[in-house]
C-alpha cells in the first residue's frame, strides 16, 4: 500500500502540483473578477466599514425576507437581514446589518411589529472602520513578513523557504476566494483569523522542509512520513474548527472557524502537491548539482 | 497498565503545579449561591450603612455575596427582587452577607434633581482649631447650598440602593460579548496629550461612581495608525443611560449674580496645583454636620484681565454686609459644574468693584469619616483643577462604536460555546484516536489538551483577563496547535528512522519544528496586538498565551509520558 503510493506520486507529482497551481490562479481570478465587478478586493462587513449590526432574539420565528422586504422600505440605507440558528437548527433569531448609523428605526420597527425577546446593537462610525480596514491590512502584510523572516531564519535556505511563503499564500487566498463566492461579508474577527492562518498553516510546510532538508534518506520516503504526519495535523484541526463552526451561534466565532477551515482544506493540497513537488525538484537539482 | 513512575518525572510534577496553582486562581464554585454587590449607590440606604462599592478590578470570588435578608435565604436574583417586595417602609431590614450583617432602612429609589438658581442654607457645625484659645471648637455656621430635590419612586418596591448580580461561580471574568452590557469606544475630537487622557478618564470614572456604576472599566486605547481611543465597558446599564453618563463635557462657570464672570479654560491664566497654594484649606479643615463628615479645599488661580474686569463690573453695585466678624457682598460667586451649581462663596468687601486677576477657589468634600471626606475633598479639588485649566474635559469626545448585549444573548453563547469546545475537542481525539488506533496515545493526547485549557483559563483569572468570544476563539486555536505538536511529537519518536537514535535525540528533533511552528504563531498575532482599537487583543492575547503555556509546560510533561509509554514497545 505505501509502496503504491510513493510510487504513484513518483510518477505523478507535476500533475497533482499543477491542479494547486490551477486553483491558486482561480482564486486570484475570482478575486480579480470580483474587483472588476464592484471595485473591492473584499466584501467589508459593517465593522470594517461603519454602520449598525443588530441582533434579535425573538420569542416566534420570523420570515427573514419579509422584514428585509419591509425594513427596505423605511431606509434607503443599504440592509441585509439573516436568521441564526441553534446547533440544532431552530432559528435563534435574526442578525440584520445597515450602513446606517442609527438603528433606532429597526429597534422601532421590530417592537412594533414582532415578539422581541432581546435586541443588542452594534454600531461603528465610517471612518473608525475605515481605519480598522487599513490597520487590518497592515496587519497581515506584517504577519507575513515576519513569519517569511522566521521561516528564513530557521532554514538558512532562500529557495524552500520562498517555497513555504508561497504555499501560506495560497492558503489565505483559498478562504479569500471562498468568501467572495459564498458573499460573507469580512468582520474584523475574520481578519484576525486570517493571521492565526499565516503562523497556523505553514506547520505542515516547516514539518515537511524540516524533514526532507534536515534528515537522512530517500526524499521520497521522507515526503511520505512527513505527509502521514502532516496529514492528521491538518484533519485534526478541521474536525475542530468545522465542528466548531457548525455548532456555533455566535457570528463572530463563525467567521473565525470558516476562514480556518477553508485555509486548512487548501493547506492539504498546498503542502502534498503543491510545496512537496517544488521542494523534491529543489532536492532533485541539488542531487544532480553535487553529482555532476 | 498506568506506570505511577510517570509521576516523578519533573516536567510531569510542573504540569500538575501548574495545574493546581490553575484551578487555585480559577477558585471554581459550582454550588455558589446568594447575589454579588456589584455598586452601592452613593446616597442611598445601603451606603448610608456604610457598605461599598467593590473595586471593578477585584477578583469575582472576593465580592461580598449577599446570603440572606431579613432571614429569608437569598440564592439568585429572583429571591432578592421577591424579598424587596417584602419590605416595609421605615422598618429596618437586616442583610447578612459573607462579609457581615448590615442593618438598613429600605427606601424608595429616588432621583436628585438639583434645583437651579435656588439654594437653601444648611448648618454645619464643624471643628475649628482656634489659635487664641489653643484648642479645637465647634463653630456652627450656615452655609448656603444648592438646593436639590430627591424624588421617590413610590409605585416601586422598597429598595437598599445596590446593584446586585448572581453570585459569581469562579474567577473567571466573562467579556461583555457573554455577560451583557454595554461597550463604548471614544475617541478625542483633537489629539490630547497622555496627562489628558489619563484627567479625561478620572473625571469620567467620578462622574459614573457618582451613579453608583463601579463595575464599569475605562481604558485609554492606542492603535497602528496612531489614533487615541477610551474604551468604556459597563455591565448592565442601558444604551441611552451611558450615552448621557460619558459624553457630557464637564463645563465650569463662575457667576456673581446670574452674570457669568469667567469660565473654566478660556479665561484661567494660571492655576495653583503646589501644596503652598492648593489643598485642604487650614482655616476651615474638616468638620462635622449630623452624621457627615465634611472637609473645606482651596487653591489659588489667576484669571484674565478681561473676566478680572467682568468681575469688577458684576461686583460693583452689590451691597456691603456684615456677617460672622468680616465684610462681605450681599451676592455670593457660585460655581457651576455641568450647569450645576457645586458651590457657592461669600465675596470679600475689598473686592467690590476691583478687578482683581488673582482669586481663591474653595470647594468641599464629604464622606462617612473624617478620612473619607478628606480624600473626597481633595479629589473634587483635583478635578475642579483640571476642568480649570482644560475648561473641562479637554476634549469633546465622539462616540465611535458602542454595542449594547442583551444578557440572555450573552448566557445562550455561554452555553453553545461551551458545547462547541467540548464537541470540537471530543472530534480531535477521534482523529487522533483512527490514526493511532492506540488509547495508551490518544488519552495523554486528550489529557494534555484539558489541562492546556485549565491552565490558559487559571492564567486568564490570574491576570483578570475577560473571556469573550474573540479570546475562546483564541484558546481553541491554541489548542488546535497543541494538538498539532503532540502528533509531530508521538511521530518523531515512533518513526522508523529515529529507532536508531536515542529518546533525547527524538525529541530535540520534535521541539525544533515545535519551536518553530511556536515563533510562526505569535509573530503572526503580533500586529494584532496592537490594531484595531484594541478590539482583538483578547484573541491575540489568548492565543500567545496558550501556545506559550503548550510549548513550555503541557508539551514537555507530554513528552515525558510518550517517553514512558512507549520507551519498552519502540
Amino acid at each position: 500500500m505505501k509502496q503504491k503510493v510513493m510510487d504513484f506520486y513518483e510518477k505523478h507529482y507535476r500533475k497533482l502540483m499543477l491542479i494547486s497551481i490551477a486553483i491558486f490562479v482561480l482564486c486570484i481570478a475570482v478575486i480579480a473578477v470580483h474587483h472588476i465587478k464592484t471595485g473591492e478586493f473584499i466584501e467589508k462587513g459593517i465593522t470594517l466599514k461603519g454602520g449598525s449590526l443588530v441582533t434579535v432574539q425573538l420569542n416566534t420565528p420570523v420570515d427573514v425576507d419579509a422584514i428585509q422586504n419591509e425594513l427596505r422600505k423605511i431606509t434607503p440605507e443599504d440592509i441585509t437581514v439573516k436568521e441564526f440558528s441553534s446547533s440544532a437548527g431552530a432559528q435563534l433569531g435574526i442578525i440584520i446589518e445597515t450602513t446606517s448609523q442609527d438603528a433606532t428605526f429597526i429597534k422601532d420597527f421590530l417592537n412594533k411589529n414582532h415578539d422581541v425577546k432581546t435586541i443588542n446593537i452594534e454600531t461603528i462610525g465610517p471612518s473608525l472602520g475605515e481605519s480598522f480596514f487599513k490597520q487590518a491590512i497592515i496587519s497581515v502584510i506584517i504577519a507575513f513578513i515576519l513569519m517569511a523572516l522566521v521561516v528564513l531564519i530557521y532554514f538558512r535556505l532562500l529557495v524552500p523557504s520562498g517555497y513555504i511563503v508561497l504555499c501560506a499564500l495560497g492558503d489565505i487566498l483559498f478562504p479569500w476566494a471562498m468568501l467572495l463566492l459564498l458573499n460573507v461579508k469580512l468582520s474584523t474577527a475574520g481578519v484576525a483569523a486570517l493571521l492565526m492562518l499565516i503562523g497556523y498553516s505553514v506547520d505542515t510546510d516547516i514539518l515537511l522542509t524540516t524533514r526532507v532538508i534536515k534528515r537522512q534518506g530517500t526524499t521520497t520516503e521522507k515526503i511520505f512520513g512527513a505527509f502521514s504526519t502532516g496529514v492528521i495535523m491538518t484533519l485534526a484541526a478541521m474536525a475542530a474548527t468545522g465542528i466548531a463552526y457548525l455548532t456555533t451561534p455566535s457570528e463572530v466565532l463563525k467567521q473565525i472557524m470558516m476562514i480556518l477551515f477553508f485555509g486548512l482544506v487548501a493547506d492539504l493540497w498546498n503542502t502534498w502537491f503543491l510545496n512537496t513537488a517544488l521542494l523534491k525538484s529543489y532536492v532533485d537539482r541539488k542531487k544532480e548539482q553535487q553529482n555532476g | 497498565m498506568v506506570d505511577l513512575k510517570i509521576l516523578k518525572s519533573g516536567r510531569v510534577i510542573m504540569l500538575l503545579i501548574f495545574l493546581l496553582l490553575s484551578i487555585v486562581a480559577i477558585y471554581p464554585n459550582p454550588w455558589a449561591k446568594g447575589v454579588a454587590i456589584r455598586g452601592v449607590i452613593k446616597e442611598g440606604p445601603a451606603y448610608a450603612s456604610e457598605m461599598i462599592s467593590p473595586k471593578p478590578t477585584s477578583a469575582p470570588m472576593t465580592r461580598e455575596v449577599i446570603n440572606s435578608v431579613n432571614n429569608i435565604p437569598i440564592k439568585n436574583i429572583e429571591d432578592y427582587a421577591a424579598a424587596l417586595q417584602t419590605l416595609m417602609p421605615n422598618v429596618t431590614a437586616q442583610i447578612k452577607t459573607n462579609k457581615g450583617s448590615y442593618r438598613i432602612i429600605p427606601q424608595y429609589r429616588f432621583e436628585i434633581f438639583t434645583v437651579e438658581n435656588e439654594s437653601v442654607f444648611e448648618n454645619r457645625t464643624s471643628e475649628v482649631y482656634n489659635s487664641t484659645l489653643n484648642k479645637t471648637v465647634n463653630v456652627t455656621e450656615l452655609v448656603k447650598v444648592p438646593k436639590r430635590i430627591k424624588k421617590y419612586k413610590e409605585n416601586e418596591s422598597l429598595d437598599f440602593g445596590l446593584s446586585v448580580y448572581n453570585a459569581p461561580k469562579s474567577n473567571l471574568r466573562l467579556g461583555l460579548d457573554l455577560q451583557g452590557g454595554t461597550r463604548v469606544l471614544l475617541q478625542p475630537a483633537d489629539t490630547v496629550t497622555k496627562d489628558q487622557l489619563d484627567n479625561i478618564i478620572q473625571s469620567m470614572e467620578q462622574r459614573l461612581n457618582v451613579y453608583g456604576i463601579s463595575d464599569v472599566v475605562i481604558r485609554p486605547v492606542n492603535d497602528l495608525e496612531g489614533n487615541q481611543f477610551i474604551r468604556v465597558e459597563i455591565a448592565g446599564l442601558t444604551e441611552e443611560e451611558v450615552k448621557n453618563l460619558i459624553t457630557s463635557q464637564g463645563k465650569f462657570e463662575a457667576k456673581v449674580s446670574n452674570k457669568t464672570v469667567f469660565m473654566g479654560g478660556t479665561d484661567i491664566t494660571y492655576v495653583c496645583k503646589t501644596a503652598e497654594c492648593s489643598g485642604i484649606d487650614p482655616s476651615q479643615g474638616c468638620g462635622q454636620s449630623q452624621n457627615q463628615w465634611f472637609c473645606r479645599f482651596r487653591f489659588a488661580i489667576s484669571i484674565t484681565p478681561a473676566a478680572a474686569q467682568r468681575q469688577a463690573n458684576a461686583t460693583k453695585d452689590l451691597q456691603i454686609v456684615s456677617a460672622e466678624g468680616g465684610s462681605y457682598l450681599n451676592e455670593t460667586i457660585d460655581f457651576y459644574l455641568d450647569d450645576q451649581q457645586v458651590d457657592s462663596l461669600r465675596i470679600g468687601a475689598d473686592l467690590k468693584g476691583r478687578p482683581s486677576t488673582d482669586i481663591e477657589i474653595s470647594g468641599s468634600g464629604t464622606g462617612l469619616t473624617q478620612q473619607a471626606a478628606l480624600n473626597d475633598a481633595l479629589q473634587n479639588m483635583k478635578k475642579m483643577q483640571t476642568i480649570l485649566i482644560t475648561g473641562s474635559l479637554p476634549v469633546k469626545l465622539n462616540v465611535v462604536k458602542m454595542d449594547t448585549i442583551s444578557p440572555v444573548l450573552g448566557k445562550e453563547f455561554v452555553n453553545s460555546t461551551f458545547m462547541m469546545a467540548l464537541m470540537a475537542a471530543i472530534a480531535v481525539i477521534l482523529v487522533i484516536f483512527i490514526k493511532y488506533r492506540e488509547i495508551k496515545i490518544a488519552l495523554p493526547i486528550a489529557i494534555t489538551l484539558v489541562s492546556e485549557i485549565v491552565i490558559i483559563l487559571g492564567i486568564a483569572a490570574l491576570i483578570g483577563w475577560n473571556i469573550d468570544l474573540a479570546a475562546i476563539a483564541g484558546i481553541i486555536v491554541a489548542v488546535g496547535t497543541g494538538v498539532d505538536d503532540q502528533i509531530v511529537i508521538t511521530d518523531e519518536t515512533l518513526r522508523g528512522e529515529s529507532q536508531v537514535l536515542n529518546w533525547k535525540e527524538r525529541f530535540k528533533r520534535a521541539f525544533s519544528i515545535i519551536m518553530v511552528a511556536y515563533a510562526l504563531t505569535v509573530a503572526a498575532m503580533i500586529p494584532l496586538l496592537f490594531a484595531g482599537a484594541g478590539l482583538l487583543k483578547g484573541f491575540a492575547i489568548t492565543s500567545i498565551i496558550g501556545v506559550s503555556v503548550g510549548v513550555f509546560i503541557t508539551r514537555p510533561a507530554y513528552a515525558a509520558i510518550v517517553e514512558r509509554i512507549l520507551k519498552g514497545k519502540y
